[in-house]
């Protein structure tokens, strides 16, 4: 089992993490959210992405607008919530403890 | 030369050859399969419609109008399967590939979460799920993948045949072990299996998903044509098979008795007789059935799934009792053949037809004192003429090019 393979779970655990983070930019198209993902080890197709936007935006963790673009029909732009910032910084937090953790054990 | 099949995806038309225009297609019902019960199913769609318009849009130019085949299943495999965010989070399994993508990084992505298509399959018998005795029809039917309703008429029919039913179900009881876990039951394939109703659901769901997607003309005419024509294959195969088989029993039977002593005509003479009885019982089982369709819409206590229309299951009705009195038919050909009765004599030349108008007289004269004097089926007659328009008005829609 590569390293790759162990660790496709966590990924994509870390998945809906990450695109809280890319979108806490503020208006983010969903071909740049897979532009920005896909240049990392979290590569992502459209077939993932769209049904964990949906989810997100249940939960009311993101919103978006429709804007008109330079070429075809108008498309949907998101951005964060209030509650969606809310869980990033903790998620944020939390990342920073279990780095540490991952840093500090068996250092003695 | 290949066809090309124009499309609407989200407001833009984009021609596909046809082979890619089927690719697609089924990619599109796969997703909303894979959504059934997501409440934001229907935007999802959209969305993915969206994307894959704008990768078509790059690929055309002024002098390419047409996506061909290849660079449909391209699209289709950069876009990955689709899956359900909601049900997501059980255990990753890397193999549930089935938009035929193959770069690695879908192995970052994939879940394969309800219905794995590599997972090993076993036999288990499911209960109390949809179950009407212990399971056993419901496990087969599952493992099989068909509906559940072929398995429990085998079973009725294989009683008929000396009771051969009767014995192989308690058999296949004790013999197939009873899916107790979760794991073990999508392993029997409960997860995937195809009842009437789930294929009911499926063909709604991938058939209006693709009116709703492609509605141009020619597409749907195109659909329809296939529909149609692989109907008529079917029916065709079917009607086939089914006289090959009756000549096959005939055979086999006059060919069995040519060789017995004489005196087993007698025998034969009773066996008749008994198979009369059992034909007419099986008549009125067939008629009542159809009564309690057309009035309660259910038969024997199973409902006729919604969606269905009445007619439909009415002429499913008679299918099946044409199909489970044809052994008798062919076992009594097969006396015929033989030259039974024995003493030559085999009726007039209008025999036939006069059984034939005997059972109208007796048909007539039952429905006449049914009509007279239950109330239930006096009302059920006076449902049948807009009945009848009802099931017109369905054949005309369905005739005339939308």
């Amino acid at each position: 089992m590569s390293i790759n393979e162990k660790f496709s779970s966590i990924r994509k655990g870390l998945l809906e993490f990450l695109v809280l983070k890319i979108i806490s930019a503020d208006h983010v198209y969903a071909a740049d959210i897979l532009k920005e993902l896909n240049a990392t080890e979290f590569a992502t197709q459209e077939g993932t992405l769209y049904p964990l936007l949906s989810k997100l935006r249940r939960e009311e963790l993101v919103d978006y607008e429709w804007k008109e673009s330079e070429a075809g029909p108008p498309r949907k732009y998101y951005k964060l919530t209030g509650k969606g910032r809310e869980q990033l910084r903790e998620t944020l937090d939390y990342w920073q403890k279990i780095s540490g953790t991952v840093k500090n054990l068996g250092q003695k | 030369m290949n066809r090309v099949i124009t499309i609407n995806l989200n407001g833009n038309a984009y021609q596909l050859e046809e082979s890619g225009y089927e690719a697609l297609r089924a990619y599109l019902d796969n997703a909303a399969r894979r959504l059934e019960g997501n409440p934001d199913k229907d935007e999802i769609i959209d969305d993915i419609e969206q994307a894959i318009a704008d990768k078509f849009r790059a690929l055309l130019g002024a002098n390419k109008t047409v996506v061909v085949t290849k660079e449909v299943t391209g699209v289709i495999a950069e876009m990955g399967p689709v899956e359900d965010a909601t049900t997501a989070g059980q255990p990753a399994n890397e193999s549930g590939q089935q938009a035929g993508g193959n770069q690695p990084k879908t192995a970052a992505t994939d879940t394969g979460a309800e219905s794995d298509p590599t997972a090993v399959r076993r036999l288990y018998r499911i209960y109390p799920e949809g179950a009407m005795l212990s399971g056993v029809c419901n496990g087969l039917a599952a493992y099989f993948n068909v509906d559940v309703t072929f398995f429990r008429i085998g079973f009725v029919i294989l009683a008929f045949c000396w009771g051969f039913g009767l014995l192989l179900y308690p058999l296949l009881v004790l013999l197939i072990p009873l899916a107790k876990t979760r794991a073990e039951k999508s392993a029997a394939g409960a997860a995937a299996s195809a009842t009437a109703q789930e294929f009911i659901r499926r063909a709604k769901a991938g058939y209006y998903e693709g009116m709703k997607t492609f509605h141009d003309k020619q597409a749907h005419r195109e659909w329809k044509r296939k529909f149609k024509q692989e109907m008529r294959g079917w029916k065709h195969g079917f009607q086939r098979e089914m006289h090959e088989n009756a000549q096959q029993w005939q055979q086999n039977w006059s060919q069995h008795w040519a060789a017995q002593h004489p005196r087993t005509w007698i025998g034969m003479g009773f066996t008749l007789e008994i198979l009369k009885w059992v034909k007419l019982l099986l008549l009125v089982l067939a008629s009542y059935a159809v009564f309690s369709l057309i009035q309660h819409g259910s038969v024997f206590g199973l409902l006729l799934p919604a969606g269905i229309p009445v007619w439909i299951g009415v002429i499913i009705l008679i299918v099946i009792y044409k199909f489970v009195t044809w052994p008798i038919k062919a076992l009594k050909y097969g006396y015929y053949a033989q030259g039974f009765p024995p003493c030559g004599y085999r009726g007039p030349w209008f025999a036939g037809p006069f059984t034939g108008l005997v059972w109208l007289g007796f048909l007539v004269a039952l429905v006449w004192l049914a009509n007279h004097f239950s109330p239930e089926f006096h009302n059920a007659l006076k449902q049948v003429p807009p009945l009848l328009h009802q099931a017109i008005d369905d054949v005309q829609r369905w005739l005339e090019p939308s």
